[in-house]
């Protein structure tokens, strides 16, 4: 069940919620019965939050909470209270793509895409802990998550390749800290 | 050489040379970059001005009367904006056709309800969650009555699911090509077994979806949409409401969270979306699926068989005939999908030499929710059907099942081979593709450490795993045609009669148009749901212009703008889209010549268009397509910086096909083949299944991007692998559904998905414009065939086969208790 513009009538209690999304405040005043997957889709106008099963098997709305992973149609918006929450909108912005995205596209890691954030923000939850995971690290965390049309391969090696660009980038910014930290000495 | 004289947006790379070729390379999909971003636009996320949400209640008998509907606990609530019976719509608009005349589906049921999940009332609101509380205000009284489930005995009409029908079984047909009777009487040895498909589906992420908008001052319909193939389905929408198609406009998302054939039939949520509207003056109606209504009652369930194979061959291992009968259980109304009891015939003995053959099918009628199409449309089940008895028959005469396979193929040189069901396979090396398979599992994993090191399998043996390989070889029909698909319609004493000139298909619309800045624009009369067919025709066209990729852009046509055409099914856009691209590249390059010639008042000898412009052939002068645009602008008459282009049936003009098209049997002219060797172990303790590493050698003709052709073998076998050993529409003695949940109906995961080593061969087309081959389908109609065959082997110490689909735990162990 998914749904659009809620509006209220006076009989049904609602509540209000602030909260923060992909690093902006959103305060609504919202039914208590809201999913958080409805929330994110209708009032924080975030529609790469996919809506595939809504009982919490097929991970297409996950995103991420406080540093954690929760599939949002089995989470009421109120509970969100106070909460930070990250959605694949969030990743980049100014319209280009965040190394894991690249990955996925390098890689052919998606075709209807339906799935496609979820898996997205999975690998980024992956990465954020586990920057080299092995075959079997990537198959226990992305089994959350169901893809219909790719056949999981193409996920693995966008994962692979998702965390080489993360790796090279933590590298460069090491180089660069590395500089500054020889400039630093210089100026000593 | 000139430079690309502009470069849309779509980031890709643009470095590119124009003489460079597109067609063959893994160019990477334009459609990638808003899907990742999240800024893709599927119907879930069309949401019109002052969009109201409908939602439907639906029936929790699997049969019964409808006594009483009483609505007017909801009509009295503030909260409702609309609220729709079965005779209220009857009162108005027409019942829904189906793929038998003699029937047809009320959106709404009226006067009785026939599965679990039927729509009853439709209830309209400001969102889905007040719809909700509305829907369980409307009061249904039902007299229940018997269901019959089990499509065998439905067949005996103790129980009548249509008591007006008289029967449920509204159709079938027995066809013999040869002397089936005599080739099994003269065999030294027949073979009768029987094997059964479960009722498996594909099940795509995203559920059906639809809002319809009624425009009152002009009297049409928008209707945005998910629905598969928008042209030619779209007679199941305007014809309930009772409009001329012209009047009925459905427009595709460019995005569809895949349909692999279910979304088809989606009919039903579209017609009460548009009756809604207009009922309401206008207002949009927006309705999607959820998941449970989906599994349940969303009409997308497919093909359901019991099949009864006989083989004859001799004691040389020779096949002399295969006879076929099967019922498929079509729930409680036959869909508009009804041929997808006949696909099989157009590879009715696989990559075997088989003649004489029989085909006999019934289609049943039962209290469950309708079939629809799902990705191999029916071939599935006929090649886990046939291989099955093809292993049975070779333990019968203890013959290797490699070799008896290998003694049956069709020989390369008999290639075009043309099947006595009049199907003709194109070209292929099917010998040569199974010993390849068999050689390649042999060097990689026979071998010490292998997964089929005897030590391992010896040792696992000990463990209670058995481990088996099989070595099959399969073919994917691909194209179709259209004029055979209505054969359930026709009346087949009349077909002997009819000529070439009788057989009408639907040609693939592809049009044009070059913009101010000198992009091209070309517009797609058929819809997609992943497969990447704007990456395709921007391959196809940049090839056919001399120009890159990024300087086309691809839309959509809706229904309306776009003639009838098959679109995306039957495996068939890789070769309908090189045809039209083909066609639409030469009229196009032929418009600009002309249009040129008569700027520069010269001969149409004198100008050629070359890469990407018009030139004068004494290299004075150069238009670019920008500049030629300009000109078209400030000319009357026709434009010239526009072409469409309607490709034309691949094999029309083969005079081989000439039979199969004026009798209606189905075409499928091209022949894409695989060779598989899932590597599988069965705990025969527990009945648990895996698959330890998936080999397929896969041939599809002229790959026009690999990276795309790689996608849709993964994806399909991941298909193929569900519905082998996990997925199943299952139904109980009292017609209740048993899965109505993910957590029932179960789809692979990373745990089920074993590691995929493919290879790809090319073998051309003899009948296409690029020598691509169909390759959609592939995965999921010969994975569950060779899954199956290489459970035998592993259960060949038990004498078990595998001859219930999907194979799951309990039915194993079901097995290994009884033998």
């Amino acid at each position: 069940m998914s749904t659009d513009n809620t509006e209220t009538t006076p009989e049904r209690p609602t509540q209000e919620v602030s909260l923060t999304v992909n690093g902006e405040e959103v305060t609504s005043e919202i039914e208590p019965r809201l999913k958080l997957s409805d929330f994110l889709r209708n009032y924080a106008d975030l529609n790469g939050v996919r809506v595939g099963c809504e009982h919490g098997v097929c991970g297409a709305c996950t995103v991420n909470v406080d540093g954690e992973l929760v599939k949002s149609c089995m989470m009421y918006a109120v509970q969100t209270e106070g909460s930070e929450i990250l959605t694949v909108e969030g990743l980049s912005d100014d319209g280009s793509l965040h190394p894991i995205q690249e990955a996925f596209h390098e890689e052919h890691a998606l075709q209807c895409g339906f799935c496609t954030s979820g898996f997205v923000m999975s690998t980024h939850d992956l990465l954020e802990d586990n920057p080299d995971p092995s075959q079997e690290e990537m198959e226990a965390q992305l089994s959350s998550n169901i893809c219909r049309c790719t056949g999981y391969q193409n996920i693995y090696d966008a994962v692979g390749r998702a965390a080489d660009k993360l790796d090279g980038d933590r590298a460069a910014d090491e180089m660069d800290d590395d500089r500054a930290a020889d400039e630093m000495d210089g100026d000593d | 050489m000139s430079a690309p004289e502009s470069a849309a947006a779509d980031g890709e790379i643009q470095d590119e040379t124009a003489d460079e070729k597109f067609v063959g390379k893994g160019l990477n999909r334009v459609e990638d970059h808003r899907i990742l971003t999240g800024s893709a636009e599927y119907i879930h996320d069309v949401t019109p001005e002052a969009c109201l949400s409908m939602g439907l209640l639906r029936t929790t008998h699997p049969h019964a009367d409808i006594v009483d509907v009483d609505t007017s606990a909801v009509e009295d609530h503030p909260d409702c904006d609309l609220v729709l019976t079965g005779d209220d719509i009857a009162a108005e608009y027409n019942p829904m056709p189906c793929g038998l005349n003699e029937m047809s589906e009320w959106a709404l049921a009226r006067d009785t309800v026939r599965f679990v999940g039927e729509p009853v009332a439709l209830v309209v609101a400001s969102d889905r969650y007040v719809v909700e509380d509305l829907i369980d205000l409307v009061d249904v009284e039902y007299d229940t009555k018997e269901p019959i489930t089990d499509p065998v005995d439905a067949r005996r009409d103790e129980t009548l699911v249509h008591e007006d029908l008289g029967t449920n079984v509204p159709d079938s047909e027995r066809i013999t090509f040869g002397d089936v009777d005599g080739a099994f009487e003269d065999a030294d040895n027949v073979l009768e077994n029987q094997y059964s498909w479960g009722r498996i589906s594909g099940v795509p992420l995203e559920t059906a979806g639809v809002v319809a908008e009624y425009d009152d001052e002009t009297d049409t319909f928008d209707i945005d949409c998910n629905i598969q193939l928008h042209t030619l389905v779209d007679d199941t929408i305007y014809e309930p409401l009772g409009y001329d198609a012209d009047d009925v406009a459905l427009n595709v998302p460019p995005d569809v969270g895949g349909s692999y054939g279910t979304k088809i039939a989606i009919h039903r949520y579209c017609t009460l979306a548009a009756m809604a509207s207009q009922q309401l003056g206008g207002r949009p109606v927006k309705y999607v699926e959820d998941r449970i209504e989906n599994l349940q009652g969303g009409d997308m369930h497919s093909s359901d068989r019991e099949y009864m194979m006989r083989l004859a061959y001799d004691d040389d291992g020779t096949i002399r005939g295969l006879d076929v009968n099967f019922v498929d259980d079509f729930g409680a109304y036959p869909r508009y999908p009804v041929n997808q009891v006949l696909k099989p015939l157009s590879v009715i003995s696989n990559a075997y030499d088989i003649e004489p053959v029989r085909y006999n099918y019934e289609i049943v009628l039962t209290n469950k929710t309708a079939q629809t199409a799902y990705r191999g449309f029916g071939v599935d089940p006929h090649l886990y059907a046939l291989e099955s008895i093809v292993d049975e028959a070779a333990y019968d005469i203890s013959m290797d099942p490699y070799e008896f396979r290998q003694q049956n193929l069709i020989q390369p040189e008999q290639l075009p081979y043309k099947l006595p069901s009049k199907n003709i396979y194109d070209s292929g090396d099917f010998p040569a593709a199974l010993s390849r398979i068999k050689e390649l599992v042999e060097e990689e994993e026979k071998i010490d450490g292998g997964l089929l090191d005897p030590e391992v399998v010896e040792q696992r043996r000990d463990e209670g795993k058995y481990r088996g390989v099989s070595y099959t070889v399969h073919i994917e029909p691909g194209v179709s045609g259209a004029d055979w698909t209505d054969r359930q319609r026709s009346e087949k004493d009349d077909l002997a009669e009819r000529e070439m000139d009788d057989v009408e298909e639907l040609p693939e619309h592809l049009r044009c148009r070059i913009q101010s800045d000198g992009t091209v624009l070309a517009s797609l009369a058929t819809d997609s749901s992943g497969q990447g067919h704007q990456t395709l025709v921007k391959q196809l066209l940049a090839d056919q212009l001399g120009i890159l990729p990024s300087d086309i852009d691809v839309d959509y046509l809706d229904s309306v703008e776009a003639p009838t055409e098959y679109g995306s099914a039957a495996s068939r856009m890789a070769v309908m889209l090189s045809g039209a691209a083909e066609g639409l590249g030469e009229t196009l390059v032929d418009n600009l010549e002309e249009l040129a010639a008569r700027h520069w008042d010269v001969d149409r000898d004198a100008v050629t268009y070359r890469d990407g412009g018009v030139s004068l052939d004494d290299g004075s002068e150069r238009l670019t397509r920008a500049e030629l645009v300009g000109i078209d602008d400030e000319t009357d008459g026709d434009r010239l910086t526009y072409a469409e282009y309607d490709y034309q049936h691949p094999v029309l003009d083969v005079e081989g096909f000439g039979e199969a098209f004026t009798q209606k049997y189905p075409v499928y002219p091209t022949a894409a083949f695989a060779a598989n060797a899932p590597i599988v172990e069965v705990d025969v303790e527990t009945g648990v299944i895996e698959i330890l590493k998936f080999y397929s050698l896969r041939d599809c003709g002229t790959q026009l991007n690999p990276t795309i052709v790689e996608g849709q073998a993964h994806g399909g076998l991941a298909q193929g692998i569900g519905a082998a050993l996990l997925e199943e529409f299952a139904y109980d003695d009292a017609g209740q559904p048993k899965a109505v949940t993910l957590f029932d109906y179960l789809l692979p995961s990373t745990k089920n998905i074993p590691e995929m080593h493919l290879e790809h061969t090319e073998t051309p087309s003899p009948f296409t414009a690029t020598g691509a081959k169909g390759t959609g389908e592939g995965g999921m109609i010969d994975g569950p065939a060779s899954i199956a065959t290489a459970i035998n082997r592993a259960l060949e110490p038990f004498d078990v086969i595998a001859d219930r689909i999907p194979v799951t735990p309990d039915r194993v162990r079901r097995k290994l208790r009884d033998e």
